[in-house]
């Protein structure tokens, strides 16, 4: 069974004065099944936001469709939740009331919005910053709250835009470790996007490799590595040799928009 | 001295106050050096004596009374009404496009040329003055809201919206507590400006406030008093400023943060 559906789905924006009409994704076809982790990996400006937006239903495509579960999807919607290339906490909510946003807008009675978000706090290992606010965090904090704010709504699909990818080597690689742990616990359907060829493979089930601009899927690798995963595996010999092939398809496409520049 | 370098809260005051001591000095060198004439600017302890006695034996305080009813009055009449106006301009685009070009000229209409208008209209009691400065108040409000909320970050709404909320959720739980410090801060300066239009009300057609108090002193060629109500006004813009930031504070805590 499929849960997440692309189907040839392109997205061209209009042109501007002065600029001729962006063409940022070819029609792209992808099925992700449910539990699936799939990791999206391509250069800068091939068009993965775009796409993860276009499934989100924050962006329309201009043609083809997505489908959840056989709903098509016309608009924003809880059952995927977000998180975003940007810290997009609510300023003026606690970390607890960030991660509870959605329990709220769904009518969650208070006590239980507050057993759930602290659930979750626990989970991404932020106890003792419930009443924080956004402000106090580092970033590694207020994306661990944007992750838990997306999964206490308990989306069918979390949809993750480079959320590491503002943070240091050191964190990042924790931060990865409590994601995939949070995975393996919990069976979600994760569709994560990054440009890290290693996080791709160490955190998915599958690369989907991108072309440059405009962005289309170029290759799909399994990675077949057990669960559950310890940072150690990034040095094992399969690691290493998907490793290097992903760097080869990479390094093409990354050549391709250093000749278009 | 070095460009942003932060001062010690203890030298604030000191500076602060420096400027106020050098103030009334030189004020006091020119009225009691005898090098302005008594007729045009009257010496700091006259002031004082003059205030004192307006204080004590003329009533003043109620006038004071009056004026600052009034500026609350306007004010919030204005607030109450531009507020929403403001959100939902800033919110849903056609109603910015179908307001926004009547409120930008409208804000250019000075208050205070229609006070001969309104004295038309609504007499030269309560309901005028109250008008004056609800008329110069409420379009730059509406204006100031439209833009603050609607330069609310679109991050930000996207979030909110895959987290499930709905167009009215997105209203109330985003793009309201997002620009509140922005609007409590328009509300302040407005405030600020509404002083200025309740004074002129004032001046013309009016039997209490102190900008009658000031014009009664004119004729009587006592600026002794004059001065000490435009002190006055300022002593109480000043403490309505504080007290409104001190709110703004105390509202928004994670602005702060
Ligand atoms: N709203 C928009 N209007 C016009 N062009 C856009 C818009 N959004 C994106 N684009 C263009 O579409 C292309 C793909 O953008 P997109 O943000 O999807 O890339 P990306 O793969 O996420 O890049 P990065 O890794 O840098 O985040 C880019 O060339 C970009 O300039
Ligand atoms: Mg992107």
């Amino acid at each position: 069974m499929t849960a997440l559906r692309i189907d040839q789905v392109s997205r061209t924006f209009p042109a501007r004065a002065g600029h001729a009409p962006t063409r940022a994704l070819e029609p792209t076809t992808l099925d992700v099944g449910d539990n699936d982790f799939v990791t999206i990996l391509g250069p800068s400006g091939c068009g993965k936001s775009t796409l993860l937006r276009i499934i989100a239903g924050l962006d329309r495509p201009t043609s083809g469709r997505v489908t959840l579960d056989g709903r098509e999807v016309t608009g924003p919607g809880a059952d995927r939740g977000m998180v975003f290339q940007s810290y997009t906490l609510f300023p003026w909510l606690t970390v607890r009331e960030n991660i509870a946003f959605g329990l709220r807008e769904r009518g969650v009675p208070q006590q239980g919005r507050h057993d759930i978000a602290d659930a979750f706090i626990r989970r991404v290992g932020l106890s003792g910053f419930e009443h924080h606010w956004p402000k106090q965090l580092s970033g590694g904090m207020q994306q661990r709250t944007a992750i838990a704010r997306a999964l206490a709504n308990d989306p069918k699909i979390l949809l993750l835009d480079e959320p590491f990818g503002a943070l240091d080597n050191q964190t990042r690689a924790l931060m990865q470790e409590m994601l995939l742990g949070i995975w393996e616990r919990d069976q979600k359907t994760v569709l994560f996007v990054t440009h890290d060829i290693e996080e791709a493979i160490f955190l998915g089930s599958r690369v989907i490799v991108m072309s440059a601009r405009p962005g289309r899927v170029k290759a799909e690798i399994a990675v077949e590595l057990p669960h559950p995963r310890s940072y150690k595996i990034k040095t094992t010999p399969e690691f290493v040799a998907l490793k290097e092939r992903l760097v080869e398809e990479i390094r093409t496409e990354a050549l391709k928009v250093a000749e278009q520049a | 001295m070095r460009p942003l370098e932060p001062t010690t809260s203890k030298q604030r005051v000191v500076y602060g106050l420096a400027f106020f001591v050098l103030f009334v000095a030189l004020w006091s060198w020119a009225t009691f050096g005898g090098h302005v004439s008594k007729t045009f600017l009257a010496n700091p302890l006259t002031m004082v004596q003059e205030g004192y006695e307006l204080l004590a034996k003329q009533g003043f305080l109620f006038d004071i009374g009056m004026t600052i009813w009034r500026v609350i009055g306007g004010f919030a009449l204005a607030a109450v009404i531009a507020v929403p106006i403001g959100v939902l301009m800033g919110a849903y685009k056609p109603v910015e496009a179908f307001l926004e070009p009547f409120v930008s000229f409208a804000r250019y209409l000075p208050a205070s040329a229609f006070i001969p208008l309104l004295i038309l209209w609504a007499g030269i009691g309560e309901l005028q003055k109250l008008l004056v400065i609800f008329i110069g108040a409420v379009f730059q409000i509406i204006l100031m809201v439209a833009v603050t909320v609607g330069a609310t970050r679109r991050d930000l709404v996207e979030a909110a919206y895959t987290l499930g909320a709905g167009d009215s959720g997105v209203i109330r739980r985003v793009l309201l507590p997002s620009a509140a410090p922005e609007i409590a801060e328009i509300l302040r300066l407005v405030l600020g400006w509404a002083w200025t239009y309740v004074i002129v009300a004032e001046l013309i057609g009016s039997s209490s406030g102190i900008g009658h108090m000031i014009t009664d002193s004119q004729a009587l060629l006592n600026t002794g008093q004059i001065i000490f109500g435009i002190i006055v006004i300022g002593l109480i813009g000043l403490i309505s400023d504080f007290l409104f930031k001190a709110f703004n504070a105390w509202l928004f805590p994670w602005k702060l943060a």
